[in-house]
């Protein structure tokens, strides 16, 4: 769909997504590596876990979509070669630290004045300047600086991350949003402009909007074992069924109020609650537990009472329930339960790459969404090193056989 | 003259719902798009009843949740059940470039507004519709909020401590995901149109969206058939990683270690230089067995320290630390002062209040908020007269009749 837009992607592992989301919707992106390969390569896990350059699932994750090329752009000719590249180029991404690109004269400043039509999006933790925008970071880092860290967690011990790391994924997914909004504006105005990403931003949405309740004088939310607490009132969101757990909202409010009474209503046809709990006004429920008029030791026996439900049937007896019925249930699913999902078999959303390399065949998430023009495809696995070199630097840049055999004997790609 | 915003010719009809929805078109707002939300009599969006709540005075105009997702929108009540407003829908489809949805995959259709009814109204139209698990297959019909999309998707499995049942992630997680996504498909549609004039359909899936933050393990678990379970703060890069108690109520201090010097540069900032050589700590496989142990001798350390001096000191000194900010610090952090990352804005009701601004910056055509939220029905009129051209007698029919709720 966004055929024939040029991406340059100069992103470290933590701006790969960004490159991946364009290239998806048809961008023609060119991942640009260090001679030898992106030090991305050498993180695990490793397929079969024996490392190798074209081994890591990690790379794999993020460069489908993508041409891949090595360049050398700390050498002065490195740089001359990307400058040329940066000609025919609509969106740049990269996501060095601060400062990183402009001593290597190729911050945006110095790229504008090749190409001034050109979208330059760099990605960093804290945004490219302010009093932080030099802290060392990392994922738990960035969590704990954008107000969601501190929401994660039991409420009896430090608070805790997702394990698999999902600051810069954020981030990433903002930027392609950025960089195309730039582009459309491009379109109008022929001109580029310089998209500056903040990984603490980007994250603090996560925090659903916790971070203003300072700013609008709010009750404080907190973090509680599979659930959350609203100032004093305790919300389970995880319960235990009789083999694992399901997420289930058990709210209060005019419109949360309505799917608790119609649950309610069927726990006392199932004889599975008393009269006086069926009988409860839901709607208006929260807020006689904030002004005490409902005591919280009644609130913690509705909860008995729900909890005892649930226990009593497996997961999924609970979402065949909620299916059938509209409930707000369903269950805690591992990584094989996602795999075998039927929904997501149905929708043929699953998609297998070959990495010939490895003698793997890899199962993608599939589309993001689902285009009724340009169906998005997976035309390319993630480069081998240096894959495209010849392809972009003779083919598309016009170098002679020569000059690019140069550039490999010296190093420089 | 400031350049006009990026999508100050975009007009977009939202028909938003919740979080993941609304989100997208927030977004757009930002940037210029001339957004109209419309709200169904008798069913109150449920982030309206939902906090923070301004000065803490629960009701359906004091949510600073609906007020973050949908400040810059103009908002319209109709009975959808009522055919005149089904007519006014219609021209607003008419006048929009884009029909955005996040209803269940039924409701649209049972309105008559589904996209194939719609571009016959015009054939150029963009529309996204945007639910839990997408508009076909056995679970399509499956509706609710982002923590159910986030519980099928694995996510819960992924925080936790080892000896306890999954904490998951806080509230609605894909509804913080999926936005992004569908911000980005919608501007490949806009500029898509932009350049062929021709419109589409988008059938968003939030979960499907979500799954992209799951790829590594995804494929780990095909590749490899490797297991995952909850693991606290282990990281397979970074020790000592981990969150470590500072001085007060609920207060903590992140730090992650990467490189051999950030682990040093701790331990002189501990003032600990021996603990560099002591071979229970020596390399990164050594710091993680005896994770446990170097948990404790950085907490005793960090827990009579203020967090914020501590943050500081180990800043300084080169190490990736920060507190783990509660909400009053979000609205103190110098950085997000800096970012103007919290805007003010003037509400007919609650006076001053705030929003979070863009969560990126574009340097030529910066975002702007450039109204609150809507309150319910606040912009009936407006939208009927000056966007729609309806005159006064047509309008007070639509009042007479209910129409407008």
């Amino acid at each position: 769909m966004l055929s024939p837009c040029r991406v340059l992607d100069l992103t470290t592992e933590r701006g790969f997504l960004c490159g991946q989301l364009l290239g998806d919707l048809g961008a023609d992106v060119i991942k640009v590596e260090p001679p030898g390969g992106s030090i991305a390569r050498s993180l695990e896990p490793f397929f079969g876990d024996q490392p190798g350059p074209d081994r890591s699932i990690y790379w794999w994750s993020y460069n489908r979509n993508k041409r891949g090329i090595t360049l050398d752009i700390q050498s002065e000719h490195g740089r001359e070669i990307l400058h040329r590249l940066v000609r025919d180029t609509d969106i740049l991404i990269e996501s060095e630290n601060p400062g990183a690109m402009t001593a290597r004269h190729l911050g945006y400043d110095d790229l504008r004045r090749i190409n001034p039509a050109l979208v330059y999006v760099s990605i960093t933790p804290f945004g490219q300047d302010g009093p932080k925008a030099g802290y060392a970071d990392s994922d738990l880092i960035i969590m704990a600086a954008g107000g969601v860290l501190i929401l994660y967690g039991d409420e009896d011990r430090a608070p805790i991350r997702m394990s698999i790391p999902q600051a810069y994924l954020h981030a990433c997914v903002d930027a392609g949003a950025a960089a195309l909004i730039a582009y459309y504006e491009r379109l109008n105005s022929q001109l580029g402009q310089h998209v500056d990403v903040a990984a603490q931003e980007s994250v603090a949405l996560a925090a659903q909007s916790v971070p203003l309740t300072g700013l609008v004088h709010g009750d404080d939310t907190r973090r509680m074992a599979g659930g959350v607490k609203m100032g004093p009132i305790r919300v389970p969101l995880v319960w235990e069924a009789r083999d694992g757990q399901v997420s289930c909202v058990f709210l209060f409010g005019t419109a949360l109020g309505q799917f608790t009474r119609k649950f309610v209503d069927y726990l006392y046809r199932e004889g599975a609650c008393d009269k006086a709990m069926h009988e409860t006004d839901w709607i208006g429920y929260g807020g006689k537990l904030l002004s005490g008029e409902e005591p919280m030791e009644a609130y913690e026996h509705v909860k008995g009472v729900v909890a005892a439900f649930f226990k009593s049937k497996t997961k999924m007896e609970l979402f065949e329930i909620a299916r059938e019925h509209n409930f707000l249930i369903a269950p805690v699913a591992t990584i094989d339960d996602v795999l075998r999902n039927p929904q997501f078999i149905a929708r043929d959303y699953w998609q297998e790459i070959k990495q010939p390399e490895a003698a793997v065949t890899l199962r993608y998430p599939g589309p993001f969404a689902r285009f009724s023009t340009k169906p998005i495809e997976y035309r390319r696995r993630p480069p081998a090193v240096g894959e495209h070199n010849h392809e972009v630097f003779v083919g598309d840049l016009g170098l002679s056989e020569s000059e690019f055999r140069e550039l490999a004997r010296k190093g420089i790609i | 003259m400031a350049p006009s915003l990026p999508l100050r010719d975009v007009k977009v009809l939202d028909f938003m719902w919740v979080l993941a929805g609304p989100g997208i078109t927030r977004m757009l707002a930002d940037y210029g798009a001339t957004v109209i939300r419309v709200e169904s009599t008798g069913r109150t969006d449920p982030t309206r009843t939902v906090g923070p709540f301004q000065n803490n005075r629960p009701g359906t105009e004091s949510s600073a949740l609906w007020g973050n997702n949908n400040a810059g929108k103009f908002g319209i009540t109709l009975d959808l059940s009522k055919p005149e407003a089904r007519n006014v829908v219609l021209d607003l489809v008419r006048w929009a470039d884009l029909v955005c949805e996040a209803f269940s995959p039924k409701a649209m259709r049972a309105w008559g507004f589904d996209y194939e009814s719609l571009r016959k109204v015009k054939p150029d139209i963009i529309m996204l519709s945007t639910c839990l698990m997408g508009q076909t297959g056995p679970l399509a019909r499956f509706a609710g909020f982002g923590n159910l999309a986030a519980a099928l998707c694995g996510f819960y499995n992924l925080v936790g401590w080892p000896d306890r049942p999954p904490s998951g992630p806080f509230s609605a997680y894909t509804d913080y995901i999926a936005p992004r996504f569908g911000a980005t498909a919608v501007m490949a549609a806009l500029i898509h149109h932009k350049r062929t004039g021709e419109g589409q359909y988008i059938d968003q899936a939030q979960a499907e969206s979500a799954l992209h933050f799951l790829t590594l393990p995804l494929l780990d678990s095909v590749a490899n058939g490797r297991k995952y379970s909850p693991v606290a703060n282990y990281d397979p890069y970074h020790a000592p990683h981990g969150v470590y108690p500072a001085a007060g109520d609920d207060r903590w201090i992140a730090i992650a270690c990467r490189t051999e010097e950030q682990w040093q540069a701790l331990c002189r900032a501990m003032k600990r230089d021996g603990l560099a050589t002591d071979s229970r700590f020596k390399s990164l496989g050594d710091r993680q067995a005896n994770q446990d142990q170097l948990d404790r001798i950085i907490s005793e350390w960090t827990g009579r320290l203020d967090g914020h001096q501590a943050e500081s000191l180990l800043q300084s000194s080169g190490v990736p630390a920060h507190v783990v900010q509660n909400s009053s610090d979000m609205s103190d952090d110098p950085q997000l002062k800096h970012r103007e990352h919290f805007v003010q804005v003037a509400h007919p009701t609650l006076g001053e209040t705030f929003v979070e601004g863009s969560r990126f910056k574009l340097s030529r055509t910066a975002a702007q908020v450039e109204r609150p939220a809507p309150m319910i029905g606040e912009h009936g009129q407006y939208v009927l007269e000056k966007i729609l051209g309806y005159d006064e007698e047509r309008i007070s029919q639509l009042v007479v009749d209910g129409v407008l709720g």
